[in-house]
């Protein structure tokens, strides 16, 4: 003999919808709890996902960065650049990197023509477009046979092709770099990756296609004539062990600058790693937030369901009356509780989800809900109403029908 | 006629901060199967008490109390609210009806709680309603009926789960006379058909109706037999 769980829904949903505007008026912190349970979520998310999205456009996770530690007061006499036969020796310590390539950046003026343009250039070897994962459309890339010969030929991306040739083929043209003529063996592919929402470009990777490359040879050679090297970049063989590739090759530029933090070495996998561990903390810090207004939400609940309690004394002795057991009085408050706390929870997520475009505008960054996080918000407004409803459901079921009763 | 009720030196006692009020003081009574008694006395005499711990919604000091040869005095609090849903029908003054429940949800009440399924509840409730002459008012709430109206619902969620005992306290109390009589003559209708009716009251006229009347003043029983 028992009143059934479904029984107990339907008297708690019947009392909810009686009475309407108190219910809603508790439910209020819970609403505003799993809201921002939502938006916190999604913002972690959105933030990780584009952050991830932009490591895969670079290059992807396998890949080492070593470029000039801005941050570094030279205490000591040490080199900031590496000299060719400096690479060449840090090459041959690392034969487990897949690809290497260093490269010399310069600023340097274009021109066809009447058509002139201002841009980077850059010295590289043909590794480079294995690390970077990045491809010709048009003619080739630089070959070893280029670097070799030190030949005055030139990659140029789409974005100086734009400017220099239109809609006219680029590639077999002559054109003048600084004071060099060189012929344009190759275009770049096009990069693009969605920044809308974002300030700047709407294109996140425009800068790339104002780039042009020519063999780190000819640069060396006939461009700069310094033997300079400013940065390079490696490709390990996956991303698990870049790592481990990164702290050798800290070692070994260490020790090449006696001990001197000259350069920064980077890597994408330890960066995800990083970036990872980060959101974590930032997720629980939010959601920390976003607890203590389910909290306080918990602790209203609570306030309403005693009072209410209060006010239903009669009802309670009414149905102690007609065979109600304790248990029975103590389920149906506490279901009810809970009830009330998971349409909470089920309207904060869905006020949540629907001002999710607001707060993406707002910030610049773009939010991703997912499923396990409403299930993570149910959950807990459900368990607050279970924490906070057990005290007015003991409460109720200990009443004395007699009492009741009586109870105006 | 089986004994359903027997009652022995029966006391209640109230605690009220540190002073203890006695409300029963050694009461002693038997009710048998069919009977329709009256419990009368002035107010305070200790009458309400009686029937409350008779319809197993309070308990005794001291003394036994047998409930169909069952002792009442040794049952543990859950089964007590077992006897309260299936033996006793409670009938009030007040008629303690739940106000935001349509009479036919108020009268399947006892049955919910019994376990019975929605099908069986709304079979039982309108065929009690339709009894107490309530068939077309099922969807209505309490506060649209009459007085008379209310109780004769309430008579109804007291007969549904077919008790052995129907408690009636005060039934007529808050009726005109005309409802009143009405009421009176339901249950003098229901004891017709074979049920047990304990009505409590200070009304003679209620008494009248009666097959016995006990008299209970400052919580002793004056007399054990007036027909």
């Amino acid at each position: 003999m028992a009143i059934s769980l479904k029984e107990s829904i339907i008297v708690g949903l019947s009392d909810f919808w009686s009475r309407k505007i108190r219910s809603l008026v508790t439910i209020v912190g819970i609403v505003l709890g799993t809201m921002s349970i939502i938006v916190v979520l999604s913002l972690v998310k959105g933030i990780n996902k584009k952050t991830l999205e932009w490591m895969m456009e670079r290059g992807g996770l396998s890949k080492i960065s070593v470029y000039r530690n801005w941050n570094y007061e030279k205490q000591v006499d040490v080199k900031n650049y590496f000299t060719l036969k400096e690479i060449n020796l840090i090459r041959s310590l690392v034969p487990e990197a897949k690809y290497f390539n260093p490269q010399i950046r310069e600023g340097v003026h274009y021109s066809y023509g009447e058509n002139k343009y201002r841009g980077s250039i850059y010295g590289v070897i043909p590794d480079f477009k294995k690390i970077e994962e990045w491809d010709v459309e048009a003619g080739r890339f630089i070959s070893g046979f280029d670097i070799k010969q030190n030949s005055d030929v030139i990659v140029i991306g789409t974005n100086v092709k734009e400017e220099l040739f239109g809609n006219k083929k680029a590639v077999g043209q002559f054109i003048t770099a600084g004071k060099r003529r060189v012929q344009i063996i190759g275009v770049m592919s096009h990069r693009f990756m969605d920044n809308s929402g974002n300030i700047g470009n709407d294109n996140a990777l425009a800068y790339l296609n104002r780039r042009a490359f020519v063999p780190l040879s000819t640069m060396i050679h006939k461009g700069t004539g310094r033997d300079r090297i400013n940065s390079f970049t490696v490709k390990a063989k996956d991303a698990e062990s870049a790592p481990e590739l990164r702290q050798k090759l800290e070692a070994i530029i260490l020790n090449l600058r006696f001990g001197e933090p000259v350069f920064t070495i980077e890597s994408a996998q330890e960066e995800a790693e990083k970036m990872a561990e980060n959101a974590k903390k930032f997720r629980i810090i939010f959601f920390l937030i976003s607890a203590i207004s389910l909290l306080v939400g918990g602790i209203v609940i609570m306030n309403i369901m005693l009072a209410s309690i209060q006010e239903r004394t009669r009802e309670i002795g009414i149905r102690l009356t007609v065979g109600a057991r304790r248990i029975d009085i103590f389920v149906q408050f506490l279901v009810q509780t809970i009830l009330v706390t998971t349409i909470g929870g089920i309207l904060g997520i869905v006020s949540g989800l629907s001002i999710l475009d607001i707060v993406s505008k707002y910030l610049n960054i773009k939010l991703i809900a997912g499923f396990s996080m409403m299930i993570i918000a149910i959950t807990v407004s459900a368990g607050i109403g279970f924490i906070f409803g057990i005290s007015p459901a003991i409460k109720a079921s200990k009443l004395d029908p007699v009492v009741a009763l009586r109870h105006e | 006629m089986d004994r359903i009720i027997e009652i022995k030196d029966l006391k209640k006692e109230y605690k009220m901060g540190k002073v203890t009020v006695p409300a029963l003081n050694g009461v002693d009574i038997e009710i048998y199967e069919g009977e329709f008694l009256a419990i009368m006395g002035p107010s305070g005499s200790g009458k309400s008490t009686l029937m409350h711990i008779i319809g197993c919604l309070d308990t005794a000091s001291s003394g036994t109390y047998f409930f169909n040869n069952e002792e009442v005095s040794k049952i543990k609090k859950r089964k007590l609210a077992v006897i309260r849903n299936e033996q006793v029908g409670f009938v009030f003054q007040t008629f303690n009806l739940l106000p935001h429940l349509n009479i036919q949800k108020n009268v399947e009440l006892p049955l919910t709680y019994a376990g019975y399924s929605k099908k069986k509840r709304v079979a039982l409730a309108r065929k009690v309603l339709d009894e107490v002459g309530l068939s077309d008012r099922l969807k209505h709430k309490p506060s649209e009926l009459s007085g008379g109206q209310r109780q004769r619902v309430a008579i109804a969620r007291a007969l549904v789960n077919s008790p052995s005992v129907i408690l009636a306290d005060e039934p007529t109390g808050n009726l005109d006379t005309a409802s009143g009589s009405d009421i009176l003559t339901i249950f003098s209708d229901l004891n017709y058909k074979g049920n047990t009716i304990i009505i409590v009251t200070h009304d003679p006229a209620v008494a009248k109706r009666a097959n016995r009347v006990i008299k209970i003043v400052d919580g002793l029983i004056q007399n054990g037999d007036i027909s």
